[in-house]
């Protein structure tokens, strides 16, 4: 059975046979020399007597609190809604129009067909003035990045090594071809999007920055400078874009985009910058190739153009969750102070303990 | 007075007769006190020859009835087996908890027949204190033992046992509406080795240092308000609406964690307009989970000493410069933590989800503090704006300074500890030998070492053994 030593909490008088009391303490405590404070400190743990803050929650703390939080969280909101705002955005689906009508019935057919041509105009109409830059990015729907075989298919390995890297297992099935490896393996990059999309207002073409679309530190230390694809897509299935084999893969920001693969089934991904500013009243006129099959499950696309504020794209979430957070609390604050007023229990009163309430005899 | 000889048979008979007559008498006696509004308390004296009759079968039910209507039980002169034999009766026929005290060997079948055994270790012997289960060193240090440590115990361990399902709840809970988005394919939402180390480094050592230390109310209050002990008999801090209420909170949460975090990720999160991928979400997610479980058990603490701070705030540093490292190493999550922190949006994320995590838990701790107080914290309440009986000012600081009464105690400790001078045999006491002796009717002289053996003991301790009658 396990033994468990009770601390001696008591005075003096604990060990006292003969009744020495206060004189016999004061002479012991001078012959002992103090003990050192480390000695000290391991026996206030052992005692159980370290020095504690022991904090009582009043109604006082309760209103207070809520109240300071109501006030600090408003303003955040505020600014963040505001920020969110400012963002203008213009979403155009366009997987469901840029199919030729004879093939309407049959999309699957059309996307995979490599004669037909996959060109597909639309326009876009500007509302509100866009200051440059503008961001360009796919949302793709219904794509589920992140399931786990896709996210599994993949070596980082080989992204930074290349050839020389042999353990590539993980890409499976999108491993070699043909007996050679392929270079960048696995799913996730053989699924590179490939839709690319061409920009002209009224009659002049509008420059699409396509450089710095990544993550910086994925360019710098994620995917190698001397790696270059190699027996990349070509294979009989095709499953998205080409690469260029003359390009490293840390150049090639699209692929680095899209092989962050992203968290929700709904995602977007940067495709490029625009940086000029766009005018309520402009007339866009988007050249895409509809090249990426998203039919064979029932995916959608979609075309976004957007401008960023500091904290980022258009997102009311947190602006309206801080201020919707902020006003709950002073809701409740105040509902708060209205029960202390009216009706409170007395701090401190042993009348509500549940012995004086049941009449518990002990 | 009939006076028999030798037929011992037929004197246990009659005086079995006679204890039942004795027994229902008292019964009768004592049930027609109670019947009285304002009845005295009742004790009951029993020796040692009348329980070997009065324990008997027949005749057990009545004696335990008549035990449980009288405050106190007084048995005298007991054998250690009857001693067993009364504990046992207790135990089983009224199904309550038993606590035997005891420090002599003779006492070592009655600790073991209890439910807790506390032996008290000193001029007996040490052979109580090796059948308990626990061991002090005075008897009055029993009620520090069960108002205060036991009742410490109780409480610390409810409130470990809840808070570890309800951490490790809210984390799992996460990625189980991770798998509602990602097709059921069963992909893991925080990285494989943030999930090993969430309960190894970032969330175990508050809860050890809360399950070491925590006081609802100081030692001396314990003692002075014994009702407090009530909350362990009823089993306030670990029913199933206490469960429940963890649980509840432990769903919210990981609702929060989850939704308000993915559902900000899905645009460009910075001003260079580039978005989020799944580890980004899910680090800022784990990071959102660390903290806040922390600070919940900051939250459940009623008595915060210096080791809780360092403790919470050591794990979520712990965390930090974990993913600060593991995120130069590891391929997949590489430089994450760095992406992460360049925007704007995990640093207000980081503010906003805590918050409204922790606010519902926040709201019923007050709501239940102040309409439906438990009774530790009304006490707390009244003994609010006493300073600590351990505390004073200046406590960090460098002297070493100890008030006197920190003297006395700490000068005892380091005394060294009294051994007994006893072998610790049973059944070597003169008390024995002459107790069966005399039911015998026969004399028996003493032995001659355990005459100086009695001399040799203090003299203020032991009373002189009765002779042995005739």
């Amino acid at each position: 059975m396990g033994q468990f030593e009770l601390p001696i909490e008591s005075s003096f008088s604990a060990m006292d046979v003969d009744g020495g009391g206060i004189s016999t303490a004061s002479s012991l405590s001078s012959s002992v020399p103090p003990p050192s404070r480390r000695k000290k400190a391991l026996y206030q743990f052992t005692q159980q007597s370290l020095p504690a803050c022991k904090p009582v929650l009043t109604p006082a703390w309760v209103i207070s609190t809520f109240l300071v939080l109501g006030v600090a969280f408003i303003p955040v909101g505020i600014v963040s809604l505001h920020a969110s705002n400012s963002v203008v955005e213009i979403v155009e689906r366009y997987d469901a129009e840029c199919v030729p009508d004879a093939y309407k019935s049959n999309k699957v057919a059309y996307i995979k067909n490599g004669s037909i041509s996959k060109n597909c105009t639309k326009l876009l109409k500007v509302d509100k003035l866009m200051k440059a830059p503008i961001y360009i990015y796919y949302q793709l729907d219904n794509y589920y990045q992140n399931h786990r075989r896709y996210v599994k298919s993949r070596s980082d390995k080989q992204l930074l090594d290349g050839l020389q890297n042999n353990d590539t297992s993980s890409c499976k099935p999108e491993e070699s071809n043909g007996g050679l490896p392929v270079v960048p393996c696995g799913l996730v990059a053989w699924s590179l999007f490939n839709d690319s999309y061409i920009f002209t207002r009224g009659a002049v073409p509008l420059k699409v920055n396509r450089k710095n679309i990544a993550w910086k530190s994925d360019r710098d230390h994620k995917f190698g400078k001397r790696v270059y694809p190699f027996n990349f897509q070509n294979g009989s299935l095709i499953g998205g874009g080409k690469l260029d084999p003359h390009i490293p893969l840390s150049d090639q920001e699209d692929l680095i985009v899209w092989m962050r693969t992203a968290a929700l089934p709904s995602f977007r991904k940067l495709y490029g910058r625009i940086e000029e500013d766009l005018h309520p009243s402009d007339l866009i006129t988007v050249n895409l190739t509809n090249n990426y099959n998203t039919y064979s499950f029932g995916g959608a696309k979609k075309l976004v153009l957007s401008t960023s504020s500091w904290l980022g794209g258009k997102n009311d979430f947190l602006g309206v969750f801080y201020i919707f957070v902020g006003s709950s609390c002073i809701f409740i604050s105040l509902v708060f102070l209205l029960l202390h007023l009216k009706d409170s229990r007395p701090c401190g009163d042993a009348t509500f303990s549940y012995w004086n309430r049941k009449n518990v005899s002990l | 007075m009939i006076i028999f000889h030798g037929d011992q048979v037929e004197l246990a008979r009659v005086m079995k007769e006679e204890v039942k007559k004795d027994l229902k008498n008292c019964l009768e006696e004592a049930q027609q006190y109670f019947r009285t509004v304002s009845g005295p308390k009742l004790t009951l004296v029993i020796d040692g020859k009348c329980l070997m009759y009065a324990l008997d079968p027949s005749l057990r039910v009545m004696l335990l009835n008549l035990s449980l209507n009288c405050t106190s039980v007084v048995c005298c002169r007991v054998s250690p087996l009857q001693k067993a034999q009364v504990t046992s009766l207790v135990k089983k026929g009224a199904r309550k908890i038993t606590l035997s005290i005891g420090d002599g060997a003779n006492d070592v079948s009655m600790i073991q027949a209890a439910h807790v055994g506390v032996g008290i270790s000193g001029l007996e012997g040490m052979q109580a204190v090796m059948a308990s289960d626990f061991a002090i060193a005075q008897f009055r240090f029993l009620s520090d033992l069960l108002l205060v440590h036991g009742r410490w115990s109780y409480l610390r361990i409810c409130k470990v046992v809840t808070y570890f399902f309800y951490k490790n709840l809210t984390f799992t809970l996460t990625q189980f509406w991770f798998t509602f988005q990602t097709g059921f394919s069963g992909q893991r939402f925080y990285d494989d080795w943030f999930q090993s180390l969430y309960n190894v480094m970032f969330t175990s050592l508050p809860v050890i240092i809360y399950g070491l230390l925590e006081k609802d109310v100081s030692a001396s209050l314990s003692k002075k308000y014994p009702q407090l002990y009530m909350e362990g008999i009823r089993n306030s801090f670990f029913r199933w609406r206490v469960v429940a209420a963890w649980a509840f909170s432990a769903i919210y949460q990981s609702l929060i964690f989850y939704h308000f975090v993915t559902t900000s990720s899905l645009t460009g999160q910075n001003s260079s307009g580039r978005t989020f991928g799944l580890w980004d979400v899910s680090t800022v997610a784990f990071t959102c989970v660390v903290v806040t479980v922390n600070l919940r058990l900051l939250m459940m603490c009623n008595s915060i000493t210096r080791w809780h701070y360092v403790s919470v705030g050591g794990s979520i540093l712990a965390w930090f410069v974990f993913v600060f490292v593991y995120s130069l190493i590891r391929e997949n999550i590489l430089y994450v933590i760095y992406v992460v922190m360049s925007t704007f949006y995990f640093y207000l994320a980081f503010l906003l989800v805590p918050t409204v995590a922790l606010l519902l838990d926040f709201i019923r701790q007050g709501v239940q503090r102040w309409f439906f107080p438990y009774d530790y914290q009304i006490v707390q309440e009244i003994h609010r704006h006493e300073p600590d009986d351990n505390t004073r000012a200046g406590a960090l600081e460098i002297s070493n300074h100890l008030t006197a009464d920190e003297a006395r105690s700490f000068a005892i400790s380091q005394l060294p500890r009294e051994t007994s001078r006893h072998t610790g045999f049973a059944f070597d006491s003169p008390g024995y030998e002459s107790f069966f002796a005399s039911q015998q009717g026969v004399y028996a002289p003493q032995k001659a070492w355990d005459v100086v053996r009695r001399a040799s003991m203090r003299s203020k301790l032991k009373a002189p053994p009765l002779p042995p009658k005739k």
